[in-house]
Protein backbone atom coordinates (compact mmCIF):
# COMPACT_ATOMS: atom_id res chain seq x y z
CA UNK A 1 0.00 0.00 0.00
CA UNK A 2 1.46 3.52 -1.22
CA UNK A 3 1.57 6.44 1.26
CA UNK A 4 -1.37 8.14 -0.97
CA UNK A 5 -3.63 5.20 -0.68
CA UNK A 6 -2.54 4.86 3.43
CA UNK A 7 -3.73 8.53 3.19
CA UNK A 8 -7.00 8.51 1.81
CA UNK A 9 -7.91 5.22 3.35
CA UNK A 10 -7.77 7.57 6.55
CA UNK A 11 -9.46 10.33 5.02
CA UNK A 12 -12.10 8.20 4.92
CA UNK A 13 -12.32 6.53 7.88
CA UNK A 14 -12.33 9.78 9.54
CA UNK A 15 -15.39 10.72 7.57
CA UNK A 16 -16.78 7.72 8.37
CA UNK A 17 -16.15 8.47 12.42
CA UNK A 18 -17.77 11.91 11.58
CA UNK A 19 -20.33 10.74 10.23
CA UNK A 20 -21.72 7.95 12.52
CA UNK A 21 -21.32 10.73 15.94
CA UNK A 22 -23.16 13.04 14.07
CA UNK A 23 -25.95 10.79 13.37
CA UNK A 24 -25.36 9.89 17.23
CA UNK A 25 -25.66 13.38 17.97
CA UNK A 26 -28.74 14.06 15.77
CA UNK A 27 -30.67 11.30 17.56
CA UNK A 28 -34.24 12.05 17.32
CA UNK A 29 -36.05 12.24 20.61
CA UNK A 30 -38.47 10.01 18.90
CA UNK A 31 -38.36 6.01 20.47
CA UNK A 32 -39.35 3.12 18.36
CA UNK A 33 -42.20 1.73 20.59
CA UNK A 34 -43.48 -0.79 18.07
CA UNK A 35 -42.12 -3.89 19.73
CA UNK A 36 -44.28 -3.32 22.39
CA UNK A 37 -47.49 -3.69 19.97
CA UNK A 38 -47.48 -7.17 20.84
CA UNK A 39 -48.77 -6.54 24.37
CA UNK A 40 -52.32 -5.19 23.09
CA UNK A 41 -53.76 -8.64 23.05
CA UNK A 42 -52.54 -9.57 26.90
CA UNK A 43 -53.81 -6.21 28.41
CA UNK A 44 -57.26 -5.53 29.69
CA UNK A 45 -56.37 -1.79 28.48
CA UNK A 46 -54.65 -0.33 25.86
CA UNK A 47 -53.92 3.41 24.83
CA UNK A 48 -52.49 3.94 22.30
CA UNK A 49 -51.77 7.79 21.21
CA UNK A 50 -49.82 8.88 17.84
CA UNK A 51 -49.61 12.67 17.48
CA UNK A 52 -47.75 14.06 15.07
CA UNK A 53 -47.14 15.93 11.56
CA UNK A 54 -50.05 17.28 10.11
CA UNK A 55 -52.29 15.90 12.94
CA UNK A 56 -50.36 17.79 15.87
CA UNK A 57 -50.49 20.58 13.21
CA UNK A 58 -54.28 20.41 13.43
CA UNK A 59 -54.95 19.29 17.20
CA UNK A 60 -52.42 22.62 17.64
CA UNK A 61 -54.38 25.40 15.37
CA UNK A 62 -57.75 24.00 16.94
CA UNK A 63 -56.24 24.25 20.55
CA UNK A 64 -54.36 27.60 19.18
CA UNK A 65 -58.22 28.87 17.97
CA UNK A 66 -59.83 28.24 21.75
CA UNK A 67 -60.96 31.11 24.06
CA UNK A 68 -57.46 32.05 24.94
CA UNK A 69 -58.53 34.16 28.18
CA UNK A 70 -59.22 30.77 29.42
CA UNK A 71 -56.18 29.97 32.17
CA UNK A 72 -56.25 26.23 31.22
CA UNK A 73 -56.37 26.47 27.86
CA UNK A 74 -53.47 29.42 27.47
CA UNK A 75 -51.34 26.86 29.19
CA UNK A 76 -52.44 24.17 27.16
CA UNK A 77 -51.32 26.28 24.22
CA UNK A 78 -48.13 27.25 25.45
CA UNK A 79 -47.16 23.47 26.32
CA UNK A 80 -48.41 22.10 22.66
CA UNK A 81 -47.39 25.07 20.44
CA UNK A 82 -43.49 23.73 20.68
CA UNK A 83 -44.27 20.15 20.25
CA UNK A 84 -42.94 18.37 17.69
CA UNK A 85 -45.11 15.21 18.04
CA UNK A 86 -46.76 13.14 21.04
CA UNK A 87 -46.49 9.41 21.08
CA UNK A 88 -47.99 7.03 24.43
CA UNK A 89 -48.64 3.83 24.63
CA UNK A 90 -50.24 2.23 27.78
CA UNK A 91 -50.78 -1.00 28.81
CA UNK A 92 -53.16 -2.20 31.89
CA UNK A 93 -53.46 -5.71 32.49
CA UNK A 94 -55.57 -7.71 35.08
CA UNK A 95 -52.62 -10.01 35.93
CA UNK A 96 -49.01 -9.32 36.62
CA UNK A 97 -46.37 -10.31 34.72
CA UNK A 98 -47.29 -9.94 31.69
CA UNK A 99 -44.78 -8.26 30.09
CA UNK A 100 -40.64 -9.10 30.27
CA UNK A 101 -37.98 -7.51 31.35
CA UNK A 102 -36.81 -7.51 27.42
CA UNK A 103 -39.95 -5.20 26.96
CA UNK A 104 -38.43 -2.51 29.07
CA UNK A 105 -34.92 -2.97 28.18
CA UNK A 106 -35.77 -2.25 24.82
CA UNK A 107 -36.79 0.92 25.07
CA UNK A 108 -34.44 1.91 28.14
CA UNK A 109 -31.75 0.58 25.36
CA UNK A 110 -32.57 4.07 23.13
CA UNK A 111 -32.15 6.35 25.91
CA UNK A 112 -28.15 5.09 27.00
CA UNK A 113 -27.45 8.09 24.90
CA UNK A 114 -25.45 10.89 26.49
CA UNK A 115 -28.00 13.22 25.32
CA UNK A 116 -30.63 11.44 27.54
CA UNK A 117 -30.44 11.90 31.27
CA UNK A 118 -32.39 10.61 33.62
CA UNK A 119 -33.86 12.98 35.90
CA UNK A 120 -36.20 11.02 37.92
CA UNK A 121 -35.95 7.37 39.23
CA UNK A 122 -38.17 5.54 41.58
CA UNK A 123 -37.60 2.44 42.21
CA UNK A 124 -39.45 -0.63 44.40
CA UNK A 125 -38.18 -4.02 44.36
CA UNK A 126 -40.13 -5.66 46.28
CA UNK A 127 -43.14 -4.79 44.45
CA UNK A 128 -41.40 -5.07 41.49
CA UNK A 129 -42.42 -0.74 39.68
CA UNK A 130 -39.64 0.84 37.96
CA UNK A 131 -40.71 4.77 37.25
CA UNK A 132 -38.33 6.73 35.10
CA UNK A 133 -38.36 10.45 33.50
CA UNK A 134 -35.57 10.70 31.09
CA UNK A 135 -35.23 14.20 29.16
CA UNK A 136 -32.88 15.06 25.96
CA UNK A 137 -31.12 17.83 26.11
CA UNK A 138 -30.67 19.91 23.17
CA UNK A 139 -28.84 23.05 24.05
CA UNK A 140 -29.95 24.87 27.19
CA UNK A 141 -33.76 23.52 26.22
CA UNK A 142 -35.23 20.46 27.00
CA UNK A 143 -35.62 18.67 22.99
CA UNK A 144 -38.10 15.45 24.16
CA UNK A 145 -39.21 13.90 27.71
CA UNK A 146 -39.75 10.14 27.64
CA UNK A 147 -41.63 9.01 31.18
CA UNK A 148 -42.13 5.17 31.85
CA UNK A 149 -43.87 3.44 34.28
CA UNK A 150 -43.24 -0.10 34.54
CA UNK A 151 -45.47 -1.91 37.40
CA UNK A 152 -46.52 -5.08 37.73
CA UNK A 153 -49.96 -4.77 36.16
CA UNK A 154 -49.31 -1.28 33.53
CA UNK A 155 -46.29 -0.76 31.49
CA UNK A 156 -46.86 3.44 30.09
CA UNK A 157 -44.22 4.87 27.54
CA UNK A 158 -45.07 8.57 27.08
CA UNK A 159 -43.00 10.25 24.42
CA UNK A 160 -43.08 13.95 23.89
CA UNK A 161 -41.03 15.17 21.51
CA UNK A 162 -39.99 19.24 20.87
CA UNK A 163 -39.37 21.84 23.08
CA UNK A 164 -41.49 20.77 26.30
CA UNK A 165 -42.03 22.56 29.62
CA UNK A 166 -41.64 20.24 32.38
CA UNK A 167 -43.46 22.26 35.13
CA UNK A 168 -46.34 23.31 32.86
CA UNK A 169 -47.12 19.68 31.92
CA UNK A 170 -46.80 18.39 35.57
CA UNK A 171 -48.89 21.51 36.54
CA UNK A 172 -51.84 20.90 34.21
CA UNK A 173 -55.16 20.99 35.46
CA UNK A 174 -57.37 18.46 35.53
CA UNK A 175 -60.00 19.27 33.64
CA UNK A 176 -58.23 20.51 30.59
CA UNK A 177 -61.48 20.75 28.36
CA UNK A 178 -64.63 22.33 29.84
CA UNK A 179 -67.65 20.03 29.40
CA UNK A 180 -65.50 16.79 27.75
CA UNK A 181 -65.51 13.73 29.27
CA UNK A 182 -62.29 13.15 31.43
CA UNK A 183 -59.97 12.06 29.25
CA UNK A 184 -57.47 9.98 30.85
CA UNK A 185 -59.71 6.83 31.36
CA UNK A 186 -60.80 5.83 28.05
CA UNK A 187 -63.77 3.06 28.36
CA UNK A 188 -61.81 0.24 26.35
CA UNK A 189 -58.95 -0.26 23.82
CA UNK A 190 -58.22 3.51 21.90
CA UNK A 191 -57.94 3.89 18.66
CA UNK A 192 -54.34 3.90 17.17
CA UNK A 193 -55.01 7.31 15.30
CA UNK A 194 -57.83 9.13 15.17
CA UNK B 1 -55.38 1.23 -97.31
CA UNK B 2 -57.57 1.13 -100.18
CA UNK B 3 -61.33 0.46 -100.18
CA UNK B 4 -62.94 -0.83 -103.21
CA UNK B 5 -66.39 0.32 -104.73
CA UNK B 6 -67.67 -3.41 -103.24
CA UNK B 7 -66.14 -2.94 -99.96
CA UNK B 8 -67.81 0.05 -100.12
CA UNK B 9 -71.13 -1.10 -101.19
CA UNK B 10 -70.87 -3.95 -99.03
CA UNK B 11 -70.25 -2.11 -95.69
CA UNK B 12 -72.92 -0.14 -96.33
CA UNK B 13 -75.66 -2.35 -97.42
CA UNK B 14 -79.00 -2.75 -95.31
CA UNK B 15 -78.93 -5.44 -92.62
CA UNK B 16 -81.88 -6.71 -90.61
CA UNK B 17 -81.88 -5.32 -86.97
CA UNK B 18 -83.03 -9.06 -85.98
CA UNK B 19 -86.53 -9.96 -83.92
CA UNK B 20 -87.36 -7.65 -81.13
CA UNK B 21 -85.65 -4.65 -82.28
CA UNK B 22 -88.91 -2.25 -81.52
CA UNK B 23 -89.24 -3.49 -78.46
CA UNK B 24 -85.78 -2.88 -77.00
CA UNK B 25 -85.55 0.63 -78.03
CA UNK B 26 -88.76 1.07 -76.84
CA UNK B 27 -87.99 -0.51 -73.51
CA UNK B 28 -84.54 1.66 -73.38
CA UNK B 29 -86.13 5.09 -73.81
CA UNK B 30 -88.81 4.53 -70.94
CA UNK B 31 -85.96 3.16 -68.87
CA UNK B 32 -84.17 6.46 -69.76
CA UNK B 33 -87.28 8.33 -68.87
CA UNK B 34 -87.85 6.91 -65.54
CA UNK B 35 -84.44 7.44 -64.07
CA UNK B 36 -84.90 11.47 -65.64
CA UNK B 37 -87.98 11.70 -63.37
CA UNK B 38 -86.40 10.54 -60.20
CA UNK B 39 -83.07 12.85 -60.43
CA UNK B 40 -86.03 15.60 -60.92
CA UNK B 41 -88.33 14.94 -58.12
CA UNK B 42 -85.28 14.79 -55.54
CA UNK B 43 -84.05 18.21 -56.81
CA UNK B 44 -87.66 19.39 -56.53
CA UNK B 45 -87.54 18.20 -53.01
CA UNK B 46 -83.91 19.49 -52.32
CA UNK B 47 -85.04 22.74 -53.64
CA UNK B 48 -88.53 23.18 -52.11
CA UNK B 49 -86.91 22.79 -48.85
CA UNK B 50 -84.14 25.31 -49.12
CA UNK B 51 -86.18 28.38 -50.56
CA UNK B 52 -89.18 27.59 -47.76
CA UNK B 53 -86.00 28.95 -45.49
CA UNK B 54 -84.54 31.00 -48.15
CA UNK B 55 -88.04 32.93 -48.69
CA UNK B 56 -89.00 33.20 -44.70
CA UNK B 57 -85.28 34.52 -43.07
CA UNK B 58 -87.37 35.72 -39.68
CA UNK B 59 -88.06 31.82 -39.54
CA UNK B 60 -84.35 31.03 -39.81
CA UNK B 61 -83.30 33.39 -37.81
CA UNK B 62 -85.51 32.43 -35.50
CA UNK B 63 -84.70 28.82 -35.08
CA UNK B 64 -81.10 29.91 -34.90
CA UNK B 65 -81.55 32.11 -32.04
CA UNK B 66 -83.78 29.29 -30.42
CA UNK B 67 -80.87 26.76 -30.61
CA UNK B 68 -78.31 28.69 -29.31
CA UNK B 69 -80.14 29.57 -26.65
CA UNK B 70 -81.25 26.24 -26.02
CA UNK B 71 -77.59 25.54 -26.13
CA UNK B 72 -76.39 28.48 -23.89
CA UNK B 73 -79.32 27.56 -20.91
CA UNK B 74 -78.02 23.73 -21.39
CA UNK B 75 -74.18 24.85 -20.72
CA UNK B 76 -75.22 27.29 -18.19
CA UNK B 77 -77.11 24.66 -16.06
CA UNK B 78 -74.49 22.05 -16.19
CA UNK B 79 -72.04 24.91 -15.04
CA UNK B 80 -74.06 25.48 -12.11
CA UNK B 81 -74.38 22.18 -11.27
CA UNK B 82 -70.57 21.54 -11.46
CA UNK B 83 -70.44 24.78 -9.39
CA UNK B 84 -72.60 23.38 -6.95
CA UNK B 85 -71.13 19.88 -7.10
CA UNK B 86 -68.02 21.46 -6.31
CA UNK B 87 -68.89 23.67 -3.44
CA UNK B 88 -70.86 19.95 -2.28
CA UNK B 89 -67.66 18.12 -2.26
CA UNK B 90 -65.08 21.36 -0.52
CA UNK B 91 -67.60 21.56 2.47
CA UNK B 92 -67.91 17.66 3.03
CA UNK B 93 -64.36 17.69 2.91
CA UNK B 94 -64.37 20.48 5.32
CA UNK B 95 -66.43 19.46 7.50
CA UNK B 96 -64.27 15.93 7.68
CA UNK B 97 -61.03 18.06 8.33
CA UNK B 98 -62.69 20.10 10.89
CA UNK B 99 -64.12 16.63 12.54
CA UNK B 100 -60.42 15.39 11.55
CA UNK B 101 -58.50 18.68 13.79
CA UNK B 102 -61.23 17.93 16.76
CA UNK B 103 -60.19 14.42 17.14
CA UNK B 104 -56.52 15.17 16.65
CA UNK B 105 -57.14 17.97 19.46
CA UNK B 106 -59.30 15.60 21.87
CA UNK B 107 -56.11 13.28 21.26
CA UNK B 108 -53.44 15.74 22.51
CA UNK B 109 -55.63 17.03 24.92
CA UNK B 110 -56.04 13.14 26.23
CA UNK B 111 -52.07 12.56 25.52
CA UNK B 112 -51.32 15.43 27.76
CA UNK B 113 -53.58 14.05 30.34
CA UNK B 114 -51.98 11.08 30.60
CA UNK B 115 -47.92 12.65 30.75
CA UNK B 116 -49.25 15.02 33.27
CA UNK B 117 -50.84 12.23 35.18
CA UNK B 118 -47.97 9.78 34.74
CA UNK B 119 -45.22 12.44 35.31
CA UNK B 120 -47.02 13.46 38.76
CA UNK B 121 -47.44 9.65 39.58
CA UNK B 122 -43.45 8.84 38.81
CA UNK B 123 -42.71 12.15 41.07
CA UNK B 124 -44.99 11.31 43.81
CA UNK B 125 -43.29 7.62 43.55
CA UNK B 126 -40.10 9.55 43.65
CA UNK B 127 -40.77 11.88 46.82
CA UNK B 128 -42.54 9.40 48.91
CA UNK B 129 -38.98 7.02 48.45
CA UNK B 130 -36.90 9.83 49.64
CA UNK B 131 -38.87 10.54 52.46
CA UNK B 132 -37.70 7.10 54.58
CA UNK B 133 -34.42 8.09 53.31
CA UNK B 134 -34.61 11.32 55.11
CA UNK B 135 -35.73 10.47 58.15
CA UNK B 136 -33.27 7.72 58.49
CA UNK B 137 -30.81 10.23 57.58
CA UNK B 138 -32.37 12.51 60.29
CA UNK B 139 -32.33 9.80 63.38
CA UNK B 140 -28.71 8.95 62.42
CA UNK B 141 -27.73 12.85 62.85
Amino acid sequence: MNLATCKLTRILVGMVLCFSALRGYGQDAKLQLANLDKLSEKAARVTDVTLDGSLLQFAVNMIEKADADDKDVEQLQSIIRNLKGIYIKSFEFDETSQYSKGDVDAIRSQLTSPRWSKIVQSMEKRRNEYDEIYVLKDGGKVGGVVILVAEPRELTVVNLVGEVPMDKVASLERHLAPGEKQPDKPKHKEGERP
Amino acid sequence: MHFSEDNLRDALKRKDPGEGFTQRVMARVDQAKAEGTRQAATKKVNGKFLSWWMHRPAWAVAVVAMLLLACGIGGYQYSEYRHAEEMRIARAKQQQLQQEAERARDQAIMALEIARAKMNHVLQHAQLQAQPNDKIRRQRL
